[in-house]
């Protein structure tokens, strides 16, 4: 048992922290959100020329090899700035994805210009009505030369830019991962207003024809790489949250130290210092989870609960230490010219998104009643 | 970062969990039936403790001039971790958190006296801070110790002194400078030998065990039960209390009322058909409970790691303290709930669920949140030392 950061680990968190503060300042931020889409080629291309965007992509592909835990401590940082950048869905959802489970001609193809900057793959995990990834509605039809397939995602981030999309889909003989092209005949891109501020796309498939080129896992490979893909972007997501929530309770924290009402800081009153106490507690507690999952992931080690109880966490947290940062700012908080509001649009849109609370504590009682009617027999 | 146990540490853990079987013998069972003797004292206790001093169980974590092992920290809590969930009334204040300070400062004479004595398990201390009107802010306490010539005369009431009624000594606060406005820099730490004359005790029965009472009615004590500086007991008192909170939340006393309430549930049926642990809302609560219980673990592995690397970091301690004191009693709450009416059968009674033990732990951990530094206090530190902000008044 180490909870050590390792020298170069810690390196990289403060690397990513200062490329990801020089472009949040809030006029750039204000510019990056009055385009189509919440996405700074500018940045992008800083952290792709600091080694940051291959962190999790093998030397051979022209990334670092660092492995997944250093991807979580990017998507922290990117969390704590709240910065316009997908790293999830790119780096996690399509790359971590890619690299796992592709064969040797798509990682050549697609890895190096992922980690260089030069192409966006994004992943389309989310689809209505079903908060499980690994059991997708959308559908793939075995055909000469590839599969077809048909169905509706939605929510995809940069899918308008993006060279191709991942997608899980059930054939009759299981799942299969394709990568979708998202101008080939059949796929209608439409834009979505979520709450976190973005213009997502909501993707409908209809018969589109995936060539077998362009199919990434089938089979038992397949369930094992969705399944992964699915952990792997609950715990980024969570590790996103970290980042967000310790910003929102350090602003907080901030804040009720200058304010002062009744000739007083209000952080001297209990009832305010106590609130933003608990999230200090709340923000350890979710630290504590994401570690887990992520340092499991990380050495290959099953990490199915270590990452239900990490999102669970995560749902709890970021709508917990939002809602007492909102409060103990007042009216300052819900200001547009405040920067709270990006954090607390982003923690919600995390909190609902790839499986939320109460979806998964239902899951994982159901799979603590299998463990134990197994055991009692 | 990998959080996980080594394979020795494993096996250190396992190692203890057999060796606990053990000293739970069907005799100490027996005689825990007895609520007096439910936090030890009793005879086959004595035994018991003494075996495992005897068999090198105590003090791993100590120097190896005091006999020690030199254990780790992550090392030592596993070992406290085990010990806690066999249900042993093992006197963890007595072995980890005040015999190292005593080694530490005491004279030699003393010194041999008591930690030899804890070493072999013969000795055991309780712990004398509270009084009737110095609870959450001890340094009002007004216990005196007054010198004269090479005694001291001491004179007072404490509260909550657990233990105290089979303790070989009582690790007693008092006030050595009669001036109360010096509070903490006016007081001393001392050990006061249970069989002196003027020492007495009173039940008080709790909703949970029995504590007692403690009456120092000019005791006269020779100097060399004096530890460290007249005048300097408060840093002792600290450090001494930092240390307690780690063996109060460990996880394998709580995570082994889940396990075994989850095995219950998969064996008893449900009204309706099926089992209990079928039923939506029993899972819930068993996965609720599960995912808070997995931060009670991880915040005791880091705590334990990070008291390795360095001093403890004040506002992760409190932190450590508010979480797990709070989530032990909701952790009480959720499992009773899915014990059903029946888990208020108190143990001994026909028809207690589980021997009736988390109906008994919801009892005594009613203490929890406000024991140990209450959690207002902790929130406040928290507040200062983690966040920078302002002192509350």
């Amino acid at each position: 048992m180490d909870f050590t950061v390792s020298e170069e680990l810690h390196s990289v968190q403060q690397l990513a922290a200062q490329i990801l503060g020089d472009f949040t300042d809030v006029d750039t931020l204000k510019r990056i959100e009055s385009q189509a889409e919440r996405f700074d080629p500018e940045l992008w291309k800083a952290l792709a020329e600091a080694g940051l965007l291959g962190l999790d992509i093998p030397e051979a592909h022209g990334g670092m090899g660092m492995g997944f835990y250093s991807l979580t401590t990017l998507c922290e940082e990117v969390g704590r700035t709240v910065a316009p950048a997908p790293v999830i869905a790119v780096l996690v959802g399509a790359a971590g994805t890619l690299q796992r489970f592709g064969n040797a001609a798509q990682k050549d193809q697609w890895l190096p210009g992922i980690a260089n900057g030069s192409h966006l793959l994004t992943s389309a995990l989310e689809e209505y009505g079903n908060d499980d990834p690994t059991q997708p509605t959308t559908t793939a039809q075995s055909m000469e030369g590839g599969y077809a397939i048909s169905g509706h995602k939605f929510g995809v981030e940069n899918a308008c830019s993006a060279a191709r999309i991942l997608v899980a889909a059930s054939t009759d003989d299981g799942v299969i991962i394709a990568l979708v092209d998202p101008k080939a005949a059949g796929v209608t891109l439409t834009a979505q207003q979520v709450t976190s501020g973005e213009t997502r796309s909501e993707l409908a498939l209809e018969n589109v024809q995936v060539p077998a080129e362009d199919v990434v896992a089938t089979g038992a490979e397949a369930r094992t790489a969705i399944a992964w893909a699915s952990q792997a972007t609950r715990t980024a997501m969570s590790a996103m949250a970290v980042g967000l929530c310790d910003k929102m309770m350090r602003i907080t924290g901030a804040y009720t130290t200058e304010r002062e009402q009744f000739d007083r800081a209000i952080a001297t009153f209990q009832a305010v210092s106590h609130r933003v106490a608990d999230c200090y507690i709340d923000v350890e507690c979710l630290r504590l989870v994401t570690q887990q999952a992520a340092s499991l992931i990380d050495q290959g080690r099953p990490a199915a609960d270590a990452v239900t109880m990490a999102k669970i966490w995560c749902g709890d947290v970021t709508h917990r230490v939002s809602q007492a940062s909102q409060h103990c700012h007042g009216g300052t908080g819900v200001d547009r010219d405040y920067p709270l509001f990006r954090y607390c649009l982003m923690a919600r849109q995390i909190e609902l998104s790839c499986g939320n609370t109460a979806q998964l504590t239902g899951q994982l009682g159901q799979s603590i009643a299998q463990e134990y009617l197994a055991a009692a027999g | 970062m990998n959080i996980e146990l080594t394979p020795e540490q494993r096996a250190l853990q396992q190692e203890v969990r057999d060796y606990m079987k053990t000293v739970m013998t069907p005799e100490l069972l027996e005689e825990m039936k007895n609520d007096e003797l439910k936090e030890g004292g009793g005879p086959e206790f004595r035994k018991q403790y003494a075996r495992m001093g005897a068999d090198g169980w105590i003090g791993l974590s100590w120097s190896k001039e005091l006999g020690g092992k030199e254990m780790s920290h992550v090392e030592q809590y596993i070992f406290t971790d085990e010990v806690v969930r066999s249900g042993f009334a093992y006197p963890f204040l007595t072995t980890e958190s005040v015999t190292p300070v005593i080694a530490a400062n005491a004279n030699a004479e003393v010194r041999e006296e008591v930690v030899g004595g804890v070493k072999q398990g013969k000795v055991v201390i309780a712990i004398g801070y509270s009084e009737p009107s110095a609870g959450t802010d001890l340094a009002s306490l007004k216990t005196k110790a007054v010198k004269d010539g090479d005694h001291w005369i001491i004179n007072g009431q404490k509260m909550w002194t657990s233990l105290a009624n089979y303790a070989d000594y009582v690790w007693l606060a008092a006030r050595t400078d009669p001036d109360e406005s010096k509070k903490h820099k006016g007081l001393t730490m001392f050990l006061v030998p249970t069989d002196y004359e003027g020492f007495s005790v009173t039940p008080v029965h709790t909703l949970g065990v029995r504590t007692n009472a403690t009456f120092y009615n000019d005791i006269r004590l020779p100097d060399k039960y004096r530890v460290s500086e007249v005048n300097g007991g408060w840093k002792l008192i600290m450090g001494q209390l930092n240390v307690e909170r780690l063996s109060l939340f460990t996880h394998g006393q709580v995570d082994s009322l889940y396990v075994d309430t989850c095995k219950w549930a998969a064996e008893t049926d449900a009204p309706g058909g099926g089992k209990v642990i079928e039923q939506p809302w029993v899972q819930h609560n068993l996965a609720k409970v599960k995912s808070g219980l997995e931060v009670v673990k991880l915040i005791c592995w880091k705590q334990a790691w990070a008291m390795d690397q360095g001093p403890l970091d004040m506002a992760a301690a409190s932190t450590a303290k508010v979480y797990s004191s709070e989530f032990f009693v909701e952790l009480y709450r959720m499992l009773l709930e899915v014990l059903g009416g029946a888990g208020v059968i108190a143990a001994h009674s026909p028809g207690a669920v589980l021997k009736g033990r988390i109906e008994f732990r919801w009892r005594v951990g009613s203490i929890l949140t406000f024991g140990g530094g209450a959690n207002e206090i902790q929130r406040d530190i928290i507040a200062m030392a983690g966040l920078w902000m302002p002192r509350t008044r």
